[in-house]
């Protein structure tokens, strides 16, 4: 199959900072991609560059067969985005919010449809400050997909949620590729990774270190010799948190 | 087109909704003027003015008479010097000298027209400026009234005996500038720093929106505000003081939105400059509040210093100011105002190439 995205040795830097040293990988349609990695690593700046928000400094890049460096605007009418660190407009409803995103892209969609996709369309009328940050999340995403995207990038997407926010944000991400969509997503928590993506790539000062199915990057490790130093533990504390307080989200 | 017009409909509901900014935009403008309209009827209900009438012959004694008839104005005679030992001791606001030569017929080529000399108290500005004000306007409609002999068609003759101009009538026209401005560059400023710093122009710059489609549709979210203001403050005008506006609200409107579409750029351009909220209400009193004293708002442009005067009768909003107050007070048709039109297009143009330097969406 072709790639859906294809990165050839990406550079770019910031001053004295090599943030992305050449990187190279490609993504296949339908699947969930993760890219990991530290604070800093350049995940995000990788990202940026391939939704056509930044430029970069060298290589090269399509995404769902367009040039992301000859045609940006090419780009962002074929994926879908969430941002780290972004906000809604003021003062808009969850439903005026996803008008406003369709607006953006010129299309008239069915903005109730997408709210029920993410499970809020009892909240369409509320202001869209007023929602809950897993409420936000899903949002997000509802906004993400109004141009029915052939991949939609997640930036860290569950940073600052609770346990029941992060699993029911896992299930919509797996029913978004179960629509063929591709997913393409950051995320430093490696459990996300492993339970989300059919491949990661690890990234680390500008580098992929490493790229793979979650399964075999472990396999590999536990073949080099690697043994963890303490006994694993059947359980561990988030399963005791999840088991008291139970799995339903929390929100009201 | 279509684009612009649904982000317009989005970004217009979120505006109406956001309730510091409607305080902000009709409250404040609102007090202002009542404020301003109330404190002032009764003390600056009269000017005075002396009359040094040198030339004794009957179109100064027309003219003389006409003043004296006016009820703003608190006419007495005197000679010039003593009327200046009096304006030295502010015991009197302005002095009219009218020279020898004075007559009121059309002027035949090659002669002078003769002049008034008109001598203010620096002091009391606001009075000079309305007591100006009337004087202009009763020259106006004489010289109008010698020059109708010749054949100019379709004019009707207007009784000067209606001329009366009082400080509120001065006030509105300053009200209705500052406020323009205060919208435009605020609003702007304020709502777009805020979406850049908490990354709402990211967002929206991941998503293939044409940029210019955007921005029409941020400014004519303003432009809607900014005539329901001046919607709401000539009401007001209207009802409460009793404000004649003489040329008109048309020619006030178009004035009054060029003035929007200029302070716009501004806002604009310094959103873009702006890293932080923070930052803009420093920059943004420092471009307003120069213009709120020297451009003729509460009181004439003329209270500022001799010396800066040059620079103040150049600011945005004098030209503004006084586009407004020509036609609400003196009846100036849009072709009277051109200077001031053209001042604030050269504004406009000033405004536009540092928004379009500073602003970048792409940046974001």
């Amino acid at each position: 199959m072709t790639p859906i995205v294809q990165v050839d040795d990406l550079r770019k830097r910031y001053g004295d900072i090599e943030a992305v040293r050449g990187v190279s990988f490609f993504v296949e349609p339908g699947e969930v991609f993760g890219l990991l990695g530290p604070n800093g690593a350049g995940k995000t700046t990788t990202v940026e560059i391939l939704e056509g928000l930044r430029r970069a400094d060298g290589g090269s890049a399509t995404v769902a067969g367009v040039d992301v460096f000859r045609d940006p605007s090419g780009v962002k009418r074929r994926i879908g985005v969430q941002l780290q660190a972004s906000a809604f407009p003021d003062h808009l409803t969850a439903r005026e919010t996803v008008r406003f995103f369709a607006a953006c892209y010129d299309l008239v969609v069915d903005e109730l449809a997408l709210l029920r996709l993410v499970e809020l369309e009892d909240r369409a009328g509320q202001p869209q400050a007023k929602l809950s940050g897993g409420q936000r999340q899903r949002l997000s995403i509802a906004t993400a997909l109004v141009n029915q995207p052939q991949v939609l990038f997640l930036d860290e997407p569950t940073t600052g949620l609770d346990p029941q926010a992060r699993r029911n944000l896992w299930e919509l991400i797996r029913g978004i590729q179960g629509r063929g969509t591709t997913v393409f997503l950051t995320t430093h928590y490696l459990d996300e990774a492993e339970i989300l993506c059919d491949r990661v790539a690890i990234m680390d000062e500008g580098n992929i270190v490493a790229l793979d199915p979650p399964r075999k990057l472990i396999e590999d490790l536990l073949e080099r010799g690697f043994t963890k130093p303490v006994l694993q533990q059947r359980a561990n504390l988030e399963d005791v948190f999840l088991d008291l307080t139970g799995h339903e989200l929390r929100e009201a | 087109m279509r684009q612009t017009a649904r982000l317009f409909a989005l970004l217009l509901r979120a505006y109406v909704r956001d309730r510091i900014a409607l305080f902000f935009s009709l409250v404040v403008p609102l007090m202002l003027m009542v404020i301003f309209g109330y404190l002032n009827l009764g003390d600056f209900g009269r000017v005075s003015l002396a009359i040094d009438d040198q030339a004794r012959n009957p179109s100064s004694a027309q003219i003389a008479q006409i003043l004296r008839g006016i009820g703003t104005l608190q006419v007495t005679e005197l000679t010039t010097d003593e009327a200046l030992v009096k304006l030295r001791r502010t015991e009197l606001d302005m002095l009219v000298v009218i020279p020898p030569d004075f007559a009121i017929a059309p002027a035949r080529p090659g002669q002078a027209v003769p002049q008034l000399v008109i001598y203010g108290d620096d002091a009391r500005p606001q009075q000079v400026a309305v007591g100006r004000q009337i004087v202009a306007q009763v020259i106006d409609r004489l010289s109008f009234a010698a020059t109708q002999t010749a054949p100019i068609i379709g004019v009707k003759e207007e009784t000067v005996q209606g001329v009366r101009l009082r400080y509120v009538d001065f006030l509105v026209p300053g009200i209705l500038g500052v406020n323009v401005m205060q919208l435009a560059v605020f609003s702007v400023a304020f709502a777009l720093v805020a979406d850049k710093q908490r990354g709402v122009l990211r967002r929206i710059m991941a998503t293939p929106v044409r940029v210019t489609n955007l921005l029409a549709a941020h400014v004519a979210t303003r432009l809607v505000i900014a005539t329901g203001q001046i919607a709401v403050l000539l009401l007001v005008a209207l009802l409460l003081f009793n404000v004649t506006i003489i040329g008109g609200l048309a020619p006030l409107l178009v004035i009054a939105l060029l003035g929007s579409i200029l302070f716009l750029t501004i806002g604009f351009a310094l959103a873009g400059w702006a890293r932080t909220e923070n930052q803009v209400p420093a920059i943004a009193q420092l471009i307003t509040l120069p213009q709120f004293f020297f451009s003729g708002v509460f009181f004439s442009k003329n209270a500022a210093p001799e010396a800066i005067r040059p620079i103040t009768n150049l600011l945005p909003l004098t030209f503004l100011n006084d586009a407004l107050r020509e036609i609400s007070v003196q009846g100036a048709t849009l072709w009277d105002v051109r200077t001031q039109i053209v001042g604030l297009l050269v504004w406009t143009a000033v405004g536009f190439v540092l928004a379009v330097r500073l602003f970048r969406f792409e940046k974001f």
